[in-house]
């Protein structure tokens, strides 16, 4: 995993061109991209970076003309794409310069065949078809989806689903690569299947990438370029080295730096020299056993994990079994006991079982062979209904939970099937709205909400019947690093109260502060159920189950390795702890030591730090006070 | 609801390998005769030869149950108000006034006292249940042992404009996803105490209608996602498009296409010259 940043200097013209590009989307007044002027050269691999609502998508869409051409709106300046401007030339026209892989892979397929799905385009552009017949291979070698022409796209796993979308975007030849969170509901090894696919497209055919997303520890591996949005403004445009080593600035900009980068500013804090932040995990592990020479190092205080229940867990499942109508063995022989009041993490790759299992304890399926038990009663014995009552379910996609027309009725909605009086439910939805923010929205239709907030109407719901238990299923997909933590901070808060709460993620990084076991799941069968010390540290039974630990356990195997010394560390803050330091003060060797930062970056960054503090005062009013010399189209929705 | 998912058959055989537009000849050709027979007994063999030839060409049986099981109360409803009621309809159908009786209430009996159910009125009954089941047998025959791209340019062949067709496709591969999100929808319900399980068949109707919003609102966000994918793949229903894959018409093609149009001609004529096929003939 080298690092591989090229020097934008080096892209020898420029492939597409923003110049003081804002965006309204039609009945809003504040805009979704403001004021960005950016080039992004032929053969760049240009990463997008910024919290929920940046304007990451919109961005993505106005690149390929969607925005503004199908959602209408007001836009100002101009996006010139190979020389063609956005707005002169229509969406099917620039689709041959532009291909776009958008966040779901269940959506944006819409063939019943890999061949078919890579050939739409290409007959909707005209292609002939003995054209047609040789770039598909062609495809599917960039892909490497090799073999896979026939097959019906729901027998491909969710990265190969991705690469699919990629292969056929790569199939029209474009110039331009955009991509849109691609990796976001994969797990680790999916996502690192389609980065390596995308880095290997960018260098070895020269295509130009795009791509928006939260993966922080990818990026910095594979782009040449960042740009950091923030409330539809550009805020700052570097190298991963330059940016993503500004930490302190990216948390405010509530952006999540990799860990490797976190881990070396939380050094620089406690007064560690360190010459530059390294942004990779590789010149990291380099990093910090160079410092570990320097400093003294000495693990910090671990504490016991929490000891084994022995009373009648809350949740049991003994030799369970499902096999799916299709004969897809999705449980083998899984026997797993969870106590009252624990707080349980569920890892694996995709397919691995986590969501199956989960189903099992909620009676939406039934075991094939096996016993599933809540409080000791076979879940056989008991209704769906009746569970719902013990045991809350947040599903990966809170839209799916929301059925009412009022934020308060959604709420209400389950105190009215459980048969609660009046005043009863009154009382159980104001103290649940409360408790989660919400009141003040109890009257907003609660899809017109942010989907962070979305979530929370569905947790609010469920809290309101009061359940022992609460299952959240990927909770953190599509959300930003503060998002992400808002909904855990929420077990969290649950698990203190004495709930019980089992967490299923792929992105381990942000269970440490929460979980305190982990079920380790892969190809229907339970791996490993350990304390999650332990279990960060099973790198091999991880991998095994396509899952990558955080780097900061990277790192602190590192330093074991150096020291010959266990280290069962989890956090950057508590591998930077390991490091002993006299006589440095924090205020002024903080400035002195800062890692070199480039011109660019450096004015972007101050730029970025005005716009950060400033935008939500003036945002809303700039783009009615645009020179006179600005394109302006005003579009009607399609 | 998932048995009733619109999908394509997974077994390769003969029907898989027709081209789409010599089973549409052949749905056309069962459709109008089943639609033209009113004898129970030729209806009910064309239904059971159907039937027979889905489950050959992959048709999962858990399909023809659902559709048999949903059309059930149907069944029973034309069975008991022709049964009870269409003499009037039977007699003149028959041209004659003397009908069979199967049996009779009692006269003592409120409401329905002296009511008599008819064997004439039961196979004019049976005979719509077997064209009913006959024409949605049809469909699965047709469609799921078609891919959609086949569908589409097989239409395309027949003249049909293409968005036409793709509108048509698009249709059908959305409506797994509608049926899918109804299940979710239902599913995210149960799991909020609604008791769907114990509920009866009014009850849940009631639920049923109750999702229509939330099914709306999730088609529009899908359909909407799905207009921004089909944009940014350059679709833009224009004819002036190519195709991947070629569709002739094959020997079996022309085969079916051939005792497809003698097979109407045949019941045609024989319904018009002998009365094969006419109700109380056969």
């Amino acid at each position: 995993m080298a690092t591989n940043h090229g020097n934008p200097q080096l892209f020898a013209s420029d492939l597409v061109a923003l110049d003081n590009v804002s965006y309204i989307y039609p009945r809003m007044e504040k805009p979704a991209l403001f004021d960005i002027t950016l080039s992004i050269g032929k053969g760049e691999f240009l990463g997008l970076i910024g919290p929920t609502g940046a304007g990451k998508t919109t961005f993505c869409l106005s690149l390929s003309g969607i925005v503004p051409q199908f959602y209408g709106g007001r836009f100002f300046g101009h996006i010139a794409v190979a020389g063609l401007d956005t707005l002169d030339y229509p969406v099917s026209r620039l689709a041959r310069h532009v291909g776009a892989v958008f966040e779901d892979p269940e959506t944006q397929i819409t063939a019943t065949s890999v061949e078919n799905e890579i050939a739409f385009a290409l007959e909707n552009l005209s292609v002939p078809r003995e054209e047609i017949l040789a770039r598909i291979p062609r495809a599917l070698e960039a892909a490497r989806l090799e073999g896979t022409a026939k097959k019906h796209p729901r027998e491909l796993s969710g990265g190969q689903k991705q690469r699919l979308a990629i292969a056929a975007a790569l199939a029209v030849q474009p110039d331009l690569l955009v991509l849109d969170e691609p990796t976001s509901q994969l797990d680790p090894m999916g996502a690192q299947e389609v980065f390596a696919t995308v880095r290997e497209l960018n260098r070895t055919l020269g295509i130009t990438v795009v791509m928006a997303g939260h993966a922080a520890e990818e990026l910095a591996e594979y782009a040449d370029r960042l740009a950091l949005l923030v409330d539809g403004a550009l805020v700052a445009v570097g190298t991963p080295d330059d940016l993503y080593a500004q930490v302190a600035y990216l948390e405010r900009c509530h952006v999540r730096p990799p860990q490797v980068a976190q881990t070396f500013a939380h050094l620089q804090h406690a007064g560690v020299l360190v010459p530059a932040i390294p942004v990779c995990l590789l010149e990291g592990i380099a990093a910090l056993k160079t410092t570990a020479h320097s400093y003294p190092v000495q693990a910090p205080p671990i504490p016991p994990a929490t000891t084994a229940k022995r009373d009648t867990p809350l949740l049991s499942a003994r030799n369970l079994t499902h096999v799916y109508g299709d004969g897809t063995v999705a449980l083998r022989d899984i026997s797993l006991d969870v106590h009252a009041g624990e707080y349980l993490l569920i890892v694996g790759q995709n397919g691995a079982g986590k969501s199956t299992l989960a189903k099992h304890f909620l009676r939406l399926l039934l075991p094939t062979s096996g016993v599933v038990c809540v409080d000791n009663i076979d879940t056989r014995d008991l209704t769906t209904s009746a569970l719902a009552r013990r045991i809350g379910y947040v599903a990966q996609n809170p839209d799916n939970q929301i059925f009412n027309a009022t934020v308060e009725a959604e709420v209400a909605f389950a105190l009215k099937n459980l048969a609660y009086d009046g005043a009863e439910i009154r009382r159980r939805v104001e103290e649940s709205l409360t408790a989660l923010g919400l009141w003040e929205q109890r009257e907003a239709h609660p899809l017109a909400l942010p989907k962070g907030d979305r979530a929370r109407v569905v947790i609010a719901a469920i809290l309101a019947m009061r359940p022992d238990a609460v299952i959240f299923d990927e909770p953190t997909t599509g959300q930003d690093y503060r998002g992400a933590r808002a909904i855990l901070d929420i077990s969290k808060q649950l698990h203190a109260a004495g709930k019980t709460v089992i967490v299923i993620t792929h992105h381990l990084y942000l269970m440490p502060d929460y979980a305190e076991r982990v079920v380790v799941m892969g190809q229907g069968a339970l791996l490993l159920d350990a304390p999650i010390r332990e279990a960060y540290h099973a790198i091999d039974v991880l991998a095994s189950t396509c899952i990558a630990p955080p780097q900061a356990v990277l790192l602190a195997r590192a330093l074991a390795e150096e020291h010959q010394a266990d280290f069962p560390l989890l956090t950057p803050e508590e591998v930077a702890a390991c490091f002993t330091v006299n006589g440095l003060n924090d205020e002024t060797d903080y400035s002195r030591l800062l890692g070199p930062v480039s011109d660019r970056a450096r004015k972007g960054l101050s730029q970025g730090g005005a716009a950060c503090g400033e935008l939500r005062r003036t945002v809303g009013d700039r783009p009615q006070q645009r020179p006179p010399d600005y394109k302006t189209k005003d579009y009607v929705t399609l | 609801m998932s048995a009733l998912t619109l999908h394509t058959v997974e077994r390769d055989s003969f029907f898989t390998r027709l081209d789409f537009r010599s089973k549409l000849a052949l749905m056309a050709a069962i459709t109008v005769v089943a639609f033209v027979w009113e004898s129970a007994m030729l209806g009910g063999l064309l239904a059971l030869a159907l039937a027979l030839t889905c489950l050959a060409a992959g048709v999962k049986f858990g399909y023809l149950r659902t559709v048999i099981t949903l059309l059930l109360p149907f069944a029973a409803f034309m069975i008991l108000m022709q049964g009870f009621l269409g003499a009037d309809l039977v007699r003149a159908r028959l041209d004659r006034e003397i009908l069979t009786p199967l049996f009779t209430f009692p006269a003592s009996w409120a409401l329905i006292g002296g009511g008599m159910m008819t064997c004439e009125g039961v196979l004019y009954a049976l005979n719509v249940v077997f064209k009913t089941l006959t024409m949605i047998l049809v469909l699965p025959l047709g469609i799921f042992t078609t891919d959609v791209n086949a569908m589409v340019i097989g239409m395309v062949k027949m003249r049909v404009p293409y968005n036409i067709a793709f509108i048509f496709s698009s249709t059908l591969r959305f409506f797994p996803l509608l049926f899918e999100e109804i299940q979710t929808i239902i599913e995210a319900q149960r799991l909020r105490g609604l008791a769907f399980e114990t509920m009866g068949p009014l009850k849940r109707l009631r639920v049923y209608a109750k999702i229509a919003v939330p099914l709306i609102l999730g088609a529009l966000v899908k359909s909407q996602m799905l207009d921004i994918v089909l944009q940014s793949k350059a679709f833009t229903g224009s004819p002036e498009r190519t195709y991947l894959h070629e569709t002739r018409l094959g020997a079996a093609d022309y085969g079916v296409i051939a005792g497809a149009g003698l097979f109407f001609i045949a019941a045609t004529t024989a319904y018009i010259g002998w009365g094969v096929g006419r109700f109380g003939k056969w």
